[in-house]
């Protein structure tokens, strides 16, 4: 695991204020334009631009060719995209909601994930599956799940997931050149986020978290949304006077242990915020990792912010009651400093 | 068309490959000396052969699950080593894939051979993606994926013979119909035994060829090749054939059924009655192909047994491209 530059900062500030979704078009466009190789495909990327509008205007600039309409057929699209980049294809698939990699489960784990390893080193897979994960609008039980729990088992797969949009731009573009098979999860929450987004072509390097916001009290590791709603716990438990710092991991696997240990042997104190239910999840491994590195460094046990153990129901009240939030990560701070 | 009497004495060698290796490693497997399962070919050899004899270096397939046999004559065919394909069965340092994939995950790009995938049905997504690399960059090749009668039950099927279809994308169907899924008769398990019923809706040319007549297996395949590189989309053969295996428990096929496909159907003694009864035939030593071909199979299995096991060591490599 490298650790250079885990101190930088997301790749941004020239005040050019860009959505989410606008920073992931441009990283499309930009990506295209640079390598004849990359091609998208997925359902109603084409004409219409996706169901988020991420593809909106490269079917135009594009064609049918490179911006490809496919089938409601999930395993055929990942299929499809790992045989074109066996022969040196950098395809970008879309999958229009997380919920449905169910139906192309087998071509990620045992297809894609394993390509390389198990003809030893033969072929690689260098795909991108771009998909819309997590819930808080109201998609109820198959278009709101937060699903990097279901591939942080896999070995070869890597699960990349910015939190902002200058990170979304750059990170994207850096999937698309990386020689394995990235699933990428994009929060919905996220989509209409501004940020600020620079100009032109640049990458954000995987497998590299990065420091939100810096304390010295507690360290929260979030993910995606769970980085905003724990930057705004943080400013509320500054006005008391708890500095916590904020790391956001950026790449979920394989992910920047270094980063997050360093953090939690000088703060003492560890909460893992991902919206996912708690248990065989994302903050399971991340607590487990930082007790056993850290566990003399440590000052409380880590505790884990997560969602319930539940399927997400539709109705927002419900919603709002399993998913976490700024609240829970408050409460998770709080228990972590008794 | 019938492939001429030269052409079919090169069949029959290479029938004769087939079949000795898989003997060859039956034997071995039953003494211990190869782990895992065991799925062979035998008496599908035809099939086999009339593939490979007309796949390019640059064209590629995806074996089926009892793929040795193609395996090992693309290696032949195209300069590699045989050998390397036995040796992957036997785990060996030497094996084309180092002795990670084994029986069902050999691979090979530089002869064609894009690995088979033990979740049948699996490469039936992939061979799109391949085809359709190769339409987008017109590159003149096809992509053919061999699958069994068993895998016409996955999704995976119909998604790919649809996107095929709607892309007309150069890929060659090749479906081994050997009447059973494990135990499972073809019948049984989908709505039609005869799979170019299932395939027909999706609008591809869909023959059924006796897949035990090398004669008729040869033109099958020459025409569903040709129709692919001459840019008309994707095309769907179904093999009528029969596996001599039974099941890991032994035979549980009705005796007169095993007899007659073994006394009457064996592809390798029909092909050799029909190359005698050819009038150009000028005269070749059946028998010593025979014995060449079980001598050369004697040697990778001396060359399987000799090499070394991989290095423990090399089992983390690999995991990603370019990262530890």
């Amino acid at each position: 695991m490298t650790a250079t530059a885990t101190k930088g900062t997301s790749a941004a500030q020239q005040g050019r204020v860009r959505t989410y979704v606008q920073a992931l078009n441009e990283a499309l466009d930009i990506a295209m334009g640079r390598d004849p190789n990359v091609f998208l495909l997925g359902e109603d990327i084409g004409e219409m631009g996706g169901d988020f509008g991420v593809t909106r205007g490269l079917w135009t600039k594009y064609g049918d060719d490179r911006v490809r309409d496919t089938p409601l057929s999930e395993a055929a699209i990942i299929g499809a995209s790992v045989g074109s980049a066996m022969v040196g294809m950098r395809p970008v698939a879309e999958i229009m909601f997380a919920d449905f990699l169910g139906e192309c489960y087998d071509q990620l784990v045992n297809n894609a994930a394993k390509m390389h390893y198990m003809f030893d080193g033969q072929f690689k897979a260098p795909i991108v599956v771009r998909t819309a994960c997590g819930g808080g609008f109201g998609g109820g039980p198959h278009h709101s799940q937060s699903v990097e729990g279901w591939f942080l088992n896999v070995p070869g797969l890597v699960i990349v997931a910015p939190a902002t949009p200058a990170d979304a731009k750059g990170l994207l573009i850096a999937s698309i050149e990386n020689d394995n098979p990235i699933l990428f999860l994009e929060h919905k929450a996220l989509y209409r986020v501004k940020g600020d987004v620079p100009e032109g072509y640049y990458t954000t390097p995987l497998r590299q978290a990065v420091v939100a916001r810096a304390g010295r009290d507690v360290t929260i590791v979030a993910t995606m949304k769970m980085v905003h709603e724990a930057l705004a716990a943080a400013t509320e438990l500054s006005a008391a006077g708890i500095e916590a710092e904020v790391i956001d991991l950026r790449t979920l696997r394989p992910y920047d242990e270094t980063t997050v240990l360093e953090s939690v042997r000088k703060t003492g104190r560890a909460v893992v915020a991902n919206e996912a239910p708690k248990l065989g999840g994302l903050g399971a491994e991340l607590s487990a990792t930082i007790s056993e590195a850290c566990f003399h460094d440590l000052k409380a046990p880590v505790v884990r912010v997560a969602g319930l153990d539940t399927p997400i129901p539709f109705s927002m009240v419900l919603e709002k009651y399993i998913l976490p939030g700024k609240e829970q990560i408050i409460a998770g701070v709080k228990q972590a400093l008794q | 068309m019938i492939p001429d009497v030269e052409t079919l004495v090169d069949l029959y060698r290479d029938m004769w490959l087939i079949r000795a290796f898989e003997l060859g490693l039956e034997r071995e497997f039953k003494k211990g000396n190869v782990p895992g399962m065991l799925h062979t070919g035998l008496g599908q050899e035809a099939t086999q052969a009339a593939l490979a004899t007309h796949l390019k270096a640059t064209d590629c397939f995806f074996p089926d699950h009892r793929c040795h046999g193609i395996n090992a004559l693309a290696e032949e065919k195209f300069g590699g080593d045989g050998e390397r394909i036995m040796a992957e069965l036997f785990g060996r340092a030497t094996g084309v894939c180092s002795g990670k994939g084994g029986s069902l995950h050999s691979a090979n790009p530089k002869v064609g051979n894009f690995g088979d995938n033990a979740v049948e049905g699996s490469f039936m997504a992939t061979v799109l993606g391949v085809a359709l690399a190769w339409k987008m960059r017109k590159e003149p090749n096809v992509a053919c994926c061999i699958i069994g009668d068993g895998t016409v039950g996955r999704g995976e099927f119909h998604e790919s013979l649809n996107m095929a279809a709607i892309w007309q994308l150069p890929v060659l169907y090749a479906c081994v119909n050997n009447g059973y899924a494990i135990s499972t008769a073809v019948g049984k398990a989908h709505a039609s035994a005869d799979i170019v019923d299932m395939a027909r809706g999706y609008g591809l040319p869909c023959v059924q060829v006796d897949g035990n007549d090398i004669e008729l297996a040869y033109a099958a395949v020459h025409q569903a090749i040709e129709h692919i590189r001459a840019g008309k989309g994707p095309y769907f053969l179904e093999f009528k054939t029969w596996r001599w295996q039974g099941i890991f428990s032994g035979e549980f096929r009705p005796p007169a059924e095993v007899k007659y496909w073994k006394d009457e159907r064996d592809p390798i003694k029909l092909a050799r009655e029909r190359i005698l009864s050819r009038t150009d035939f000028a005269g070749a030593d059946l028998d010593r192909i025979e014995a060449e071909m079980k001598a050369e199979i004697e040697h990778w299995i001396e060359f399987s047994k000799q090499s070394p096991m991989p290095d423990p060591a090399k089992a983390t490599a690999n995991v990603y491209v370019g990262w530890e």
